[in-house]
């Protein structure tokens, strides 16, 4: 048996292309990344940048929603919803970054072009971007987040980082130090959720990454993910048409996030298999207490690898229920509403959550194994620590889940 | 303003030189290291900017003396019932800016406790080593080499395990020991070390305590080879390497303390070295709390500084209260490892096993804590800018040295509960 079918996931919901897909990546990852990556460890031009190519472009992952008459695949039903989480799991097994980074193209794929909520207009303006094959498309959110510098518009606990303005016939945007969900440096394509002057209704509006006025700032150093290039950025005057703003609503805001947790979450999960298959093999092999016993078999040592099996089956669950409320929104309602955002919500953050447990834990039983780059273990630990960091604070999220569920108005 | 000068220190028993030396160390901290910690990961290789400060330190401060006998050139240290309670804030200081640094510090003089501490003072061997870390203005650095590449912490687990595990040879031919082996993980090692004390076994699968022998070996002796530095997740200043013994010849009075000895005393690397493990934490977390402080007051929301959210209060409670809880316990056990007379020797089991006990515990609060104030930082919890993630980088590492925190709950377990087959 293929050790990752070990832990249990609703393959019954799976299409049969959907496990193709599935297969073909895992291979696909194998072979380019995971092969490589002693020798090519993090290296962003070496390693990253030509696999973000091959999933988004040769694989396709950039061109899934969108219609066929545009290029696209149109895969574009909310059952694409069991692909996304599949296909991103299979990525992140082999680097979390190149999933975090796909799971942004997917969500805007998603909230644009799915079938029941199709954008025609933005559509076909941005589809062939995605589906021209000249290259990736990296795409980067600018959303609220907790505590500014500057006074600034809040949202629900968070702050604006950009004011947008209407304008005649476009939208002029400004924002100093705005830190973006990834890739600051290189993105071709910002999201960003707008406070408008003047108006109580925010805008998610699309800013092209070389749209005259948006500079950026200098890559920063950061905990992981190196797949993202990340730098501030400043929006000064930055004007776009106004076919631009994709939506005002927090139905639409919300169905973003719902997809692009779902993302997140399966990106998390890869890199949960990604840790069991290095510990596997450390338990499998690793002599201990010079009794002659392997790692695995020790009643201590043995316990907590049974615990972070728990921990990534559970976690993989989670994803797949996840990826089953949004295929199904003739139960569950649309991937925007209250209760579906609030269940994504707080299924990426229990993932992460357990995702760093599970990490440290994993850390722990291999000791300085754990932590040397050659073992490739820590990477995993790295990226989704600052996956968590970047999906925003869990004190916040609690307090939608409160909103949610007891009603609370004022927080 | 409050500052981390106001976390509490148990002041009854902390040591005389307390001051001054907190003083000589923060002020060394942030004029050598603040400004150049940030760029230490990618200098792991070659230290060209983590040595400078190593070299005022150790070198032109002489820290790297302090162990030594006073008559030898050194501080007397080793001799002092202070010993630990001034490590501790020596310890404290260094890891508020770089844990790795820390680390590397510390472990300077493990290899020196075998012959420096009193009842068993080898004073042949100072008198042959002191002139080596007493008489230069360079840093030098001393490694202790235990870890082997079939045994991780097995060769720390040496009350169990009582170095049946250890396959680095020493040979008695004459006069002269003959090393033979491969060592993993000694700090300060890399191509730093000058000096380094090999556990080794005299009679190879032996569980005789008796035939485990801790052997001084300079790295200049033909036949040692130190690989190059380890790329690891973080603690850049904290050196290691592989390091090869073939056929390495030393006088036989390089030995540190003789049979059954050098297995007993090896306790005492155990006892201190987790104690500096919590005084490292402490530090760290003393940093973070300074640069929490600041990302608080400076960011916020609806015109408020964050601090002031009731729900991002509970976090910052929850990070001074593990960091007084940590330190108090901290020097509390630095004390119990400078007080034989009331908490036994050093080497002592029980000592061992509480000092164990007391890092785990206080590794496993940093780990939550830091984790729930990265996370309330959001992006900028991640960001090297901030630095609260390198702590999180840094100690990670430092919770899985000196063995895992399995085999620390192991040793509590076998003490406190007499266990008597784990």
């Amino acid at each position: 048996m293929n050790d990752l079918e070990l832990f249990p996931y609703p393959k019954n919901r799976l299409q049969k292309t959907d496990l193709d897909l599935a297969a073909s990546l895992q291979d696909l990852v194998q072979k380019e990344i995971v092969d490589k990556r002693l020798e090519l460890k993090e290296d962003y031009r070496g390693l990253l940048e030509p696999n973000l190519n091959k999933l988004l472009v040769e694989v396709g992952l950039q061109r899934m929603f969108w219609p066929e008459k545009l290029g696209g695949e149109e895969h574009n039903g909310p059952e694409a919803a069991y692909t996304v989480a599949a296909a991103l799991e299979q990525v992140g097994r082999a680097d979390t970054g190149l999933a975090y980074l796909a799971a942004h193209n997917l969500a805007l794929q998603a909230s644009l072009a799915m079938r029941e909520n199709l954008n025609q207009e933005a559509c076909g303006r941005f589809a062939p971007l995605f589906c021209d094959g000249r290259g990736p498309v990296i795409v980067s959110f600018v959303l609220p987040v907790f505590g500014e510098d500057e006074k600034a518009p809040a949202w629900r606990g968070k702050s604006f980082q950009v004011r947008a303005r209407a304008a005649s016939g476009s939208w002029v945007l400004n924002g100093k130090g705005v830190r973006p969900t990834c890739s600051g440096a290189d993105a071709h394509l910002f999201g960003a959720w707008c406070a408008v002057e003047g108006e109580e209704q925010p805008a998610f509006i699309l800013v092209p990454g070389d749209a005259p006025g948006l500079s950026r700032g200098p890559e920063f150093k950061k905990t992981g993910l190196a797949a993202s290039r990340n730098a501030d950025l400043d929006l000064s005057g930055v004007e776009v048409p106004a076919e631009n703003c994709l939506f005002r609503g927090d139905l639409e805001y919300r169905r973003l996030l719902s997809w692009f947790y779902l993302g997140v979450s399966a990106a998390a999960v890869g890199g949960l298999l990604a840790a069991y298959q290095i510990l596997k093999e450390w338990g499998d092999n690793r002599v201990i207490k010079g009794t002659g016993n392997v790692f695995k078999e020790n009643p201590l040592t043995g316990a907590l690898m049974g615990e972070i099996a728990q921990d990534i089956s559970m976690s993989r669950l989670l994803a797949y229920d996840l990826a089953g409320m949004l295929a199904d929104p003739t139960t569950f309602g649309d991937a925007g509403s209250d209760m579906v955002y609030t269940a994504a919500l707080m299924i990426v953050h229990h993932v992460l959550a357990t995702a760093e447990r599970a990490l440290h834990r994993t850390m722990e039983l291999m000791a300085s194994a754990g932590y040397a780059k050659e073992w490739q273990l820590e990477r995993y630990w790295r990226d989704l620590k600052t996956v968590q960091c970047y999906v925003g604070s869990h004190e916040l999220a609690k307090h939608d889940f409160a909103r949610w569920f007891y009603g609370a108005r004022t927080l | 303003m409050r500052t981390i000068d106001d976390f509490t220190r148990p002041l009854e028993y902390i040591s005389p030189m307390d001051g001054l030396l907190g003083s000589i160390f923060r002020d060394w901290v942030e004029k050598e290291v603040m400004p150049y910690r940030r760029q230490f990961d990618e200098d792991y290789r070659d230290h060209r900017l983590i040595h400078p400060p190593f070299k005022k330190l150790l070198g032109e401060y002489g820290l790297q003396r302090m162990i030594f006998p006073e008559d030898l050139g050194g501080w007397g240290m080793g001799r002092s019932n202070y010993m630990c309670t001034a490590a501790f804030r020596m310890f404290e200081e260094i890891a508020r800016a770089d844990t790795g640094m820390a680390l590397a510090f510390g472990a300077l003089f493990w290899p020196f406790l075998f012959i420096a501490l009193e009842p068993h003072e080898n004073r042949r061997l100072l008198e042959e080593f002191a002139p080596m870390f007493c008489e230069t203005t360079e840093p030098v650095f001393a490694a202790l080499c235990m870890t082997e590449p079939q045994g991780g912490s097995d060769i720390e687990n040496i009350e169990i395990v009582k170095g049946s595990t250890i396959r680095t040879t020493a040979v008695l031919d004459g006069d002269e020991w003959v090393i033979n082996g491969h060592k993993l993980w000694p700090s300060n090692t890399g191509g730093l070390a000058r000096l380094m004390a090999v556990v080794c076994t005299t009679n190879p699968g032996s569980d005789d305590p008796r035939d485990i022998a801790v052997i001084y070996v300079t790295s200049d002796t033909p036949g040692v080879t130190q690989g190059p530095p380890y790329e690891k997740a973080g603690m850049a200043a904290d050196m290691n390497s592989d390091v090869w013994f073939e056929n390495v010849r030393v006088p036989s009075w390089y030995r540190a303390c003789g049979p059954g000895d050098d297995a007993k005393y090896f306790g005492e690397i155990m006892s201190t070295g987790n104690m500096g493990i919590i005084a490292w934490i402490s530090g760290a977390m003393m940093n973070i709390y300074e640069r929490l402080t600041e990302f608080v007051n400076r960011k916020k929301y609806r015109g408020l500084p964050l601090k002031e959210n009731d729900a991002v209060a509970g976090v910052l409670a929850d990070f001074a209260a593990n960091i007084e809880a940590i330190r108090i316990v901290g020097y509390q056990c630095a004390r119990m490892c400078d007080r034989h007379d009331l908490y036994g020797p050093l080497w002592d089991p029980g000592l061992v096993a509480k000092m164990r006990a007391q890092r785990y515990l206080a590794m496993d609060r940093f780990i939550e804590v830091t984790g729930r104030v990265m996370n309330l930082m959001e992006c900028f919890g991640t960001d090297r800018d901030w630095d609260v993630e390198k702590h999180w980088r840094d100690l990670k590492i430092l919770q899985l040295v000196e063995g895992s925190k399995q085999l620390c709950q192991i040793e509590t377990a076998r003490w406190f509960y007499e266990c008597r087959t784990l």
